[in-house]
């Protein structure tokens, strides 16, 4: 959380005297489109209850009977758990069993009440391996079943058939699945470290830049020229922090200029997203001594400033000439890019790219069925499905990607912000 | 497709061609198109992503800039695309969101594809109308042009490459373009 106070401190001087006031909130970074699937996907397993001093044994003959049995590929559950271990809903479930055992017989019985310390749980296997008949022909060949009266009790669960990406997701599935182990990787995403090292990066200004492109947006939307949509680009790679570009959605402006009829959809090609590329491009030309209207471009573009906002922070020559489109550059937008702005981001090469308002129906950055939490006091806490198209981060289909976080805005209602849900931002 | 309509694509898909050739020629990627409406062209551009350093300068977005200085958008909605290979995901998405009624393509494109080749944009749940999309028109002579390229630039590459990757080769099966995937 970043109080308006500390990200004001952030504010370099050129945006203080526009009247820039920073909006309070935090970042949630996205979920990428392999980890929405690994947080969904789930495959029933086999449950075993047995005294501890079986469990080895048990696993043995399975391990003997299921030569297949690929236990790398469940490496993230437990085998082993003891009922204090179990989540709530399991424990109610198992409730104390009477398990047969061999070598402690009851009197009257031939059971004993195994109590709940000395009882293990085990994590057979996935359910397709063997039938469930099969697995408890297999378990009565070994004690404690051998010889038993009483067939040995086998429960049949969901569980995670992926491996967690965080340790709050590792936690969370413990209690609604199975115990699970993590190990602080990710493989459907970026390192968690990664993502932590970044969003302590930028969290602090994060809140100024976005005001910012609310600004930007607003300023040409009261010219009756675009959607309140807008975005600031940004490089930090140095010390201090460069705006590049700062740009408003130009849907609306007709060819001579003036504001045109509103009938959908307007011109695409002049989204924010796409102004604010057009003009990185042009200033990286102008810093290179080319004149940027000398490499001839159509006015459908829209990419010259045109508000005070975006006039400002094009003048300023503040971009290497050598670098590569937009790498290194990070970018802040008020609402997610529809899927033509996000692949445009995607192709630029940016570094990052935060946006405030989620677009469900349009958007191209979230990964699918979102829910993003409130830290339980001030902040929104939204629950949207998406397109789940997650282009920030396909990179076994897609040849590029980066970071991205949404922001979660802790002064503002619902409301903020709010366009209609059709728009593609 | 019958005879006669597989001739009539086939001549504006040839005009396409040759768009990407003049890319070809001017260090640009080779890719290019034209817009048809009426069985008339109506815009016509290669991909420009170098010359501007703009990397969103797709051909398909050359080409809607010049029908959009002279024409009403809603032109677009009886308006088929012919590029030389498949519009990735950004430009899939503009097309959609602008109504284009039909898209006719060379190659696939498994990079960044948005027709088939990675996303199907065109077809997939969103607010905008889907449109259909065609493949496969003079599929080898758009790769053969991606190839060239490629061998192009890697000759006007500053380190010394391995001969073998500067031969031209001639099968069509290059590791990043084919045939749409399951
Ligand atoms: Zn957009
Ligand atoms: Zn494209």
């Amino acid at each position: 959380m970043v109080t308006p106070e500390a990200a004001e401190e952030a504010v370099s001087c050129s945006i203080e005297r526009l009247g820039n006031v920073p909006r309070p909130g935090r970042l949630v970074a996205l979920k990428t489109k392999d980890e929405v699937r690994a947080a969904l996907e789930t495959f029933e397993a086999y449950i075993v209850g047995v005294s501890a001093k079986f469990a080895g044994a048990i696993l043995n003959v399975i391990r003997e009977s299921l030569p297949d049995l690929k236990t790398a590929e469940f490496q993230h559950l437990r085998r082993v758990v003891s009922f204090e271990y179990l989540p709530q809903h399991l424990q109610t479930r198992f409730g104390i069993i009477r398990y047969p055992e061999s070598d402690i017989r009851d009197e009257t019985d031939g059971f004993t009440a195994l109590t709940r310390a000395e009882i293990r749980y085990l994590l057979v296997s996935p359910i397709t391996a063997i039938s469930q008949s099969g697995l408890i022909e297999v378990l009565a060949k070994k004690p404690p079943f051998l010889d038993a009266s009483a067939l040995p009790a086998v429960f049949t669960i969901p569980v995670p058939a992926l491996a967690p990406t965080s340790a709050e997701q590792a936690a969370q599935w413990t209690r609604d699945f199975w115990p699970i182990s993590y190990k602080n990787t990710n493989p459907y995403g970026p390192h968690p470290s990664l993502v932590a090292r970044n969003t302590a990066d930028i969290e602090e200004g994060a809140g100024t830049y976005l005001a910012l492109a609310e600004a930007a947006g607003e300023q040409i939307s009261e010219l009756s020229l675009g959607e309140k949509v807008g975005c600031v680009i940004v490089d930090k790679t140095g010390g201090d922090e460069q705006i590049i570009a700062v740009t408003g959605d130009c849907r609306w402006q007709s060819r001579n200029g003036g504001p045109m009829k509103k009938e959908e959809p307007g011109n695409v090609m002049a989204h924010a997203v796409q102004r604010g590329i057009a003009m990185v491009a042009k200033k990286r030309l102008r810093v290179a001594g080319t004149n940027p209207e000398s490499i001839s471009s159509s006015k459908v573009f829209c990419d010259s400033p045109l508000t005070d906002h975006e006039k400002h922070f094009y003048s300023l020559d503040n971009i290497p000439p050598n670098g590569y489109l937009c790498s290194e550059l990070d970018i802040y937008i008020t609402h997610e890019p529809c899927v033509m702005c996000s692949m445009a981001i995607l192709h630029s090469r940016f570094r990052r790219c935060v946006f405030s308002r989620r677009m469900p129906l349009t958007g191209g950055m979230t990964a699918g069925v979102g829910s993003v939490q409130g830290d339980g006091s001030t902040a929104v806490v939204r629950n949207v499905s998406g397109l789940g198209h997650g282009i920030f981060w396909r990179p076994s289909e897609l040849n590029w990607k980066f970071l991205a976080w949404e922001w979660i805005d802790t002064d503002r209602l619902d409301t903020y912000l709010e366009v209609k849900d059709t728009l593609q931002a | 497709m019958d005879e006669e309509e597989k001739v009539y694509h086939e001549r504006f898909m040839r005009e396409a061609i040759n768009m990407a050739e003049l890319a070809l020629a001017s260090d640009e990627t080779p890719v290019g198109c034209v817009f048809v409406k009426d069985g008339e062209i109506i815009g016509r551009a290669m991909n420009e992503t170098n010359r501007t350093l703009n990397g969103t300068r797709h051909c398909e977005f050359i080409a809607l800039s010049q029908i959009l200085s002279t024409h009403p958008i809603s032109i677009l909605r009886e308006t088929d695309l012919y590029v030389t290979v498949e519009p990735c995901v950004m430009c899939a998405s503009a097309l959609r969101q602008y109504g284009i009624r039909a898209v006719y393509f060379g190659c696939w494109n498994d990079r960044f594809g948005g027709t088939g080749g990675v996303l199907n944009i065109h077809s997939d749940p969103s607010v905008d109308k889907p449109y259909p999309v065609y493949g496969g028109i003079f599929r080898e002579e758009a790769i053969m042009l991606l190839r060239k390229f490629y061998v192009q630039e890697n000759e006007k590459a500053p380190k010394p490459t391995q001969k073998k990757t500067r031969e031209l080769k001639t099968d069509i099966l290059p590791l990043d373009i084919h045939s749409p995937k399951s």
